[in-house]
């Protein structure tokens, strides 16, 4: 399986979305516009620009269902964008925010979004119908950092969190009148809004990249230092995996199904993490297969040039013919990939395709066959 | 060696006399020549949590005599066991803080082996801590 379609949109890319159809992606390309391109047979066009946002636009997100596009931005406000007849037109949601908003997603039902700020708060926002906008409610407490990221369980309540402090939290953003007191529900005694449901202080460095399983059960996200953290069961009694990656830090992550997640990150190549028939999760192989140059240097990355220079001073007798000069890396993506969206067919249980934007402004879509 | 647990409240006196004695098993193990198992030795047990310099300064000369006693490093690294990776790293970087000249030199000859082994990865651990320092 690899990359099934690349496209250079821009110079760089902060995130990226995807229509309810998949017929158009939604971008930013790191200015403070927003462009939404439609494939028309074989050549993509730009259809609308949504200029609103004074600042770099830090996260995009479509809902499917009811085809809205929140937008939020450095400038600490947010949009939501509705399409009606072939404009889009916004609406402006106050965050009260007195920093950058980083990143933004639709709770399952749509009835909710959140954002993650660098004000160290999260704000859930909820649709008023009585005054016709959206209201904002503060998560204050617990953080100590940014909130890099944002993942909403499949019930509609359970948001988890990463922040630059290092830990990973989960909250319960139960709304009166927006959500319903479900019978059975095991977190029925936590439904306050705001209130912490775990802390995870795995990482002693800046957390990214949130991400709950299809089921719920299972909770990960990346940090900072090449590391890749898995949790079961995060209400009850929680039990986490380290895994340990050889190569630079993830920056997103996406559940392809419950035993199968790919992390994205420095490395420009998708990683494809597996759990055995007992829980535990380690790394399988990169999607991207690159071609070998015929001299491969020994550290087969880019900083080779430099590790060559780095250790030839410690022997001043050696060869500079052995310094193997940078070259481009022959993969999809020539930079960090930043953001990992999947491309659901309605019904489908599993992610078969999923789609990487980077800073190198490129979409990639990638597909996954069987052998996975 | 059995590893020491972090314990916070741990006795500062305590510590340093368990690396003392470490530094004296380590010095028995050169002697036989057993420098990786003296290297083992060194990094185990190796208090990251605590924040007394003294103790991570006796800790660090304790492993700064091991490394500097390896002689042939592809031999020890098909002896040593990928758990240690990541703490050498973070003492390879001490190593080369120092700026002497031979503590550089063996550093920087086991930093090129360990990258190879570990990959980039294992640099990152020893950067993005700032926690767990040595």
């Amino acid at each position: 399986m690899a990359a099934v379609a690349i496209h250079q949109f821009a110079q760089c890319i902060t995130c990226h979305a995807w229509s309810p159809d998949q017929s158009m992606v939604a971008f930013c390309p790191n200015n403070h516009e927003v462009h939404i391109y439609k494939l028309f047979g074989e050549k993509w066009e730009r259809v609308h620009v949504l200029q609103k946002h004074d600042q770099i636009v830090s996260g995009i997100d479509w809902s499917v269902r009811s085809n809205k596009i929140v937008t939020v931005s450095h400038d600490r406000n947010s949009y939501v964008w509705n399409q009606e007849a072939s404009e889009w037109v916004p609406t402006l949601v106050i965050l009260r925010l007195n920093r950058a908003a980083l990143c933004v997603q639709w709770s399952p039902k749509e009835n909710k979004f959140a954002v993650g700020s660098g004000a160290k708060t999260v704000c859930i926002c909820y649709y008023e119908k009585e005054n016709n906008w959206w209201v904002s409610k503060l998560i204050r407490k617990k953080h100590n950092s940014s909130v890099t990221s944002v993942a909403w369980h499949p019930n509609n309540i359970l948001l988890a969190t990463t922040s630059t402090d290092g830990k990973c939290r989960v909250f319960s953003t139960f709304i009166k009148g927006v959500d319903s007191r479900e019978s059975g529900a095991s977190s029925s005694s936590n439904l306050k809004f705001g209130e912490q449901i775990a802390q995870l202080d795995l990482s002693f460095t800046w957390a990214f990249g949130v991400r709950w399983s299809p089921s719920g059960n299972t909770l990960a996200y990346a940090g900072h230092n090449s590391m890749i953290y898995f949790i079961e069961d995060v209400g009850s009694s929680p039990s986490a995996q380290n895994v340990a990656l050889r190569d630079l830090p993830l920056r997103d992550i996406l559940f392809v199904s419950e035993k199968l997640v790919i992390g994205v990150g420095f490395d420009c190549n998708p990683m494809v993490f597996t759990a055995d028939e007992t829980g535990l999760w380690s790394f399988v192989k990169f999607l991207d297969e690159k071609k070998i140059a015929p001299s491969s240097s020994k550290y087969g990355s880019q900083f080779s040039e430099a590790f060559g220079k780095l250790y030839g001073q410690s022997k001043p007798a050696i060869n500079s013919d052995t310094v193997e000069s940078s070259r481009p890396r022959g993969g999809a993506h020539e930079n960090c990939i930043s953001c990992i969206v999947p491309l659901r067919k309605p019904g489908d249980t599993i992610v078969r395709r999923f789609s990487t934007s980077g800073l190198d402004g490129k979409v990639v879509i990638w597909e996954l066959d069987n052998s996975i | 060696m059995a590893t020491v647990g972090f314990l916070e409240d741990e006795n500062l006196e305590a510590i340093i006399t368990r690396i003392e004695h470490k530094s004296r098993k380590i010095e028995s193990l050169l002697k036989q020549s057993k420098p990786v198992e003296a290297l083992k030795t060194a990094l185990e047990g190796s208090l990251l949590k605590t924040k007394d310099e003294r103790c991570k300064s006796a800790n660090w000369i304790v492993v700064h005599r091991a490394i500097m006693a390896i002689k042939d490093v592809d031999a020890m690294f098909s002896s040593l066991d990928p758990e240690y990776y990541d703490i050498l790293m973070k003492y390879l970087y001490r190593g080369l803080a120092t700026g002497d000249r031979p503590t550089c030199d063996q550093c920087l000859k086991i930093h090129e082996k360990l990258t190879e082994k570990a990959g980039l990865g294992c640099i990152l651990r020893s950067l993005a801590d700032t926690i767990n320092t040595v």
